[in-house]
């Protein structure tokens, strides 16, 4: 298969239940590359565990998760938590998934550069002078290249999550992954973030995001899917999902959880 | 006692000599010490029983008995075992010096062991799963990530673990060493003026331990950049971790 | 000998000589743990004042003390005190040096070094006292001794158990210093009966279980108080 058909992420047949609790019931999933899809749900839906189990920081109890047509190899034996065979294709594939967290989660004892240069200088092995130039010119694009000398502790909400964004994009990847980016962030730091999420989006990235935000979902995500209790509730073109809802629980959802975007 | 400065500096004149000695030995058993504790501090956070469970045992140990008791142990005891008064490390555990160190530097492993592991705990869990997430080897997100945390962390705790070892030498003056302690024993036997002894010895003290302080100030100075505000030089008084003679 | 007649009760036993020397242990350390916490509750009270003396007395009590090795103030002490009471005695006629009680010199200097880390432990449990709490109970009207007595106490006892449970430690593994001024607690009893028996290492591995029992109990024990002093409370880390 070609690299421009392969699909970017392909999550087949999802389970994934923490001790007794099954927290995803088989769920599927493909993003093809140049695609924006938003997940949403309620809390306790399972749309966060979906994410982190494209880059394995949640591995499934069964069901198989592909990145770029290649699929990552499990082990599942019953009566122990499922593991990825080898490591090393995990550590690979996640230099070609990279993610933003909810909280950040910039590495407190570096500089903004240096973090936007840690994971390209050290994982990837590249050349310090590329690593360092790249950096600069992201830290500009997102709007923080005053900052680069700055400890995460000194910056706003909006401008961590601002350099986190920078930090996931100076890997190169393929795909991003987004994990409920503006949850924790004031409203008038939440629109930064968006703007930045917004460009990425019109580039054609391959982006899977978790979010609250129903406009953003709406306006800028190509596909929408809606989790409920661990199962896909609906899907579909974002245009289309938002304006007719075809299932009550959406519906319920959007009135609820939706309500405040109009 | 009238203030009779001759005695004072003849006295401490006399009580330098001691100096040397409680150097030596604070640096060596602190070296080794830290090794040590360091790969106690791996085992207790290995999340594996076997590892985990005889490091707990050799801590519990070694912090609930007196260092005394662990001197004494190694100096006294150990010559009850004809075995160990034929080997090849009688030569060793006969000198009251490498006994000091011995049981000094185990003493400091247990208790260093405890603090780096509230060091390498402290890491926040976030900052760890953002490296793994880009694909960040488990060693590599120990050495980038984990370890340069852990040391800042760990140094406010680690530097009174420092400054309690110094004044810890002190019973190396039990087993017949003439450090300082055992210089002013000596001393205060030999001229019945104890109050002026201990004046000039615990004066000498205090500035080592104040030397200590200070360079351990400067290190956490430079290891962190953005230096919290609220925290003080490096102060006796900041700890609230363990204590132990 | 095997061990467990060594240690045991019996004619050439010497367990009961241990365990007695081990009250002696907790008695000399409760004590100096007292002591301790007197000197404790001054200093932190000095360290609060408006007067700036008796700050910098709080102060340099705390450095000095806690910079300055156990044993050289268990040495000023006992070599203090005896030289005082031999002083004294010698205006009595008797001459010769006269020893000082051991006991009573190294609970005293137990004491005056613990109190410094405890007036640390009490300083940093006033500090943590919730003002708000404190507010309120003024705007019902409380008076500073009811106040004192319902609020502050209770909730500064509760921020110094744990700083001062460790320093109960500190002072259990101090008092094994006293047996170089010659008490017959834990320590002496065991250098006697190993010199005795030429078995040290026996002697002192019994003496290190036995302090570990004590620690172990007193370890519980605190937790316990910490447990029940916590009742209500959601621990924020």
């Amino acid at each position: 298969m070609s690299n421009s058909v392969r699909p970017a992420v392909t999550l087949t047949g999802i389970r994934k239940n923490f001790g007794l609790l099954e927290v995803l019931h088989g769920v599927s999933l493909t993003a093809n590359q140049g695609e924006v899809i938003s997940i949403l749900g309620s809390s306790g839906s399972g749309k966060s565990t979906l994410l982190r189990c494209v880059n394995m920081l949640e591995v499934p109890n069964s069901g198989s998760v592909s990145i770029m047509g290649e699929e990552i190899a499990l082990n599942h034996r019953s009566g122990h938590p499922s593991r990825p065979k080898y490591p090393k294709q995990v550590n690979r594939l996640r230099e070609r998934a990279a993610m933003v967290f909810q909280s950040f989660n910039l590495w407190s004892h570096l500089t903004i550069l240096q973090n936007v240069m840690e994971a390209p200088l050290h994982v990837q092995r590249r050349d310090r002078n590329e690593c360092h130039a790249e950096a600069e010119a992201l830290l500009e694009r997102v709007g923080i290249a005053a900052k680069r000398n700055a400890f995460p502790s000194e910056l706003s909400g909006g401008q961590q999550q601002r350099a986190a964004i920078a930090r996931a994009l100076a890997m190169r990847p393929e795909v991003l992954l987004f994990d409920e980016p503006t949850s924790a962030l004031d409203p008038e730091l939440v629109g930064e973030v968006l703007r930045v999420m917004r460009n990425l989006a019109a580039e054609g990235r391959t982006m899977l995001i978790v979010t609250h935000e129903m406009d953003f979902a709406r306006d800028v995500s190509s596909r929408s899917v809606f989790l409920h209790q661990g199962v896909i509730a609906e899907e579909g073109l974002s245009s289309e999902m938002f304006a007719n809802p075809r299932t009550e629980r959406f519906r319920q959802f959007l009135r609820r959880d939706g309500a405040a975007s109009h | 006692m009238p203030f009779d400065p001759l005695f004072l500096w003849q006295t401490f004149i006399a009580l330098l000599a001691g100096i040397p000695l409680a150097l030596k030995l604070a640096v060596f058993s602190i070296a080794v010490g830290t090794v040590l504790a360091f790969s106690l501090a791996l085992m207790r956070v290995s999340r594996r029983w076997w590892l985990d469970f005889p490091a707990r045992f050799y801590i519990f140990s070694f912090r609930g008995t007196p260092l005394l008791v662990q001197i004494y142990i190694i100096y006294y005891g150990l010559s009850q075992f004809p075995g160990l008064r034929h080997s090849l490390l009688w030569p060793f555990l006969r000198e009251a010096y490498w006994c000091a160190l011995a049981a000094l530097a185990l003493n400091t492993a247990a208790y260093s062991a405890e603090i780096m592991r509230g060091g390498l705990l402290s890491v926040p869990a976030g900052q760890i799963e953002a490296a793994r997430a880009c694909g960040m080897a488990r060693v590599l997100v120990f050495r980038r990530i984990i370890i340069p945390q852990a040391i800042r962390q760990m140094l406010p705790g680690y530097s009174n673990e420092v400054i309690l070892m110094v004044k810890s030498t002190s019973l190396a003056s039990t087993i017949t060493l003439m450090e300082i302690t055992g210089m002013a024993a000596k001393l205060i036997s030999e001229t019945y003026r104890p109050v002026e002894v201990f004046a000039c010895a615990g004066a000498i003290y205090l500035t080592m331990n104040f030397i200590a302080a200070r360079l351990f100030a400067l290190i956490e100075w430079s290891l962190w950049p953005e230096r919290r505000k609220t925290r003080g030089p490096v102060d006796l008084a900041d700890q609230k971790g363990e204590l132990h003679v | 000998m095997g061990y467990l007649q060594l240690m045991g009760f019996g004619p050439d036993g010497w367990g009961s000589d241990m365990l007695r020397a081990t009250g002696m242990t907790v008695a000399v350390a409760s004590s100096g743990f007292a002591i301790g916490l007197v000197f404790g509750c001054l200093g932190a009270t000095a360290s609060f004042s408006k007067s700036l003396a008796l700050q910098a007395a709080a102060s340099s009590y705390t450095t000095a003390l806690r910079g300055i090795p156990d044993l050289l103030v268990i040495y000023l002490f006992y070599f203090g005190s005896s030289s005082l009471i031999s002083g004294v005695g010698s205006l009595f006629g008797s001459d010769g040096f006269v020893s000082a009680p051991a006991f009573l010199t190294g609970a005293l200097a137990i004491g005056v070094v613990s109190g410094a880390y405890q007036t640390q432990v009490l300083r940093g449990a006033v500090l943590a006292l919730n003002k708000g709490e404190i507010e309120a109970g003024r705007a019902y009207g409380m008076g500073y001794f009811l106040l004192f007595r319902r609020i502050i106490l209770p909730q500064a006892a509760r921020h110094a158990l744990p700083g001062v449970g460790n320093v109960w430690q500190l002072v259990l593994k101090e008092s094994a210093l006293i047996s170089v001024i010659g008490l017959v607690e834990l320590m002496r009893q065991a250098q006697v009966g190993s010199g005795s028996t030429r078995q040290p290492f026996s002697f002192y591995l019994t003496a290190a279980a036995l302090y570990l029992l004590i620690t172990f109990i007193s370890g519980q024990a605190f937790r316990l108080a910490e447990a029940r002093s916590m009742r209500g409370l959601r621990r924020g880390v």
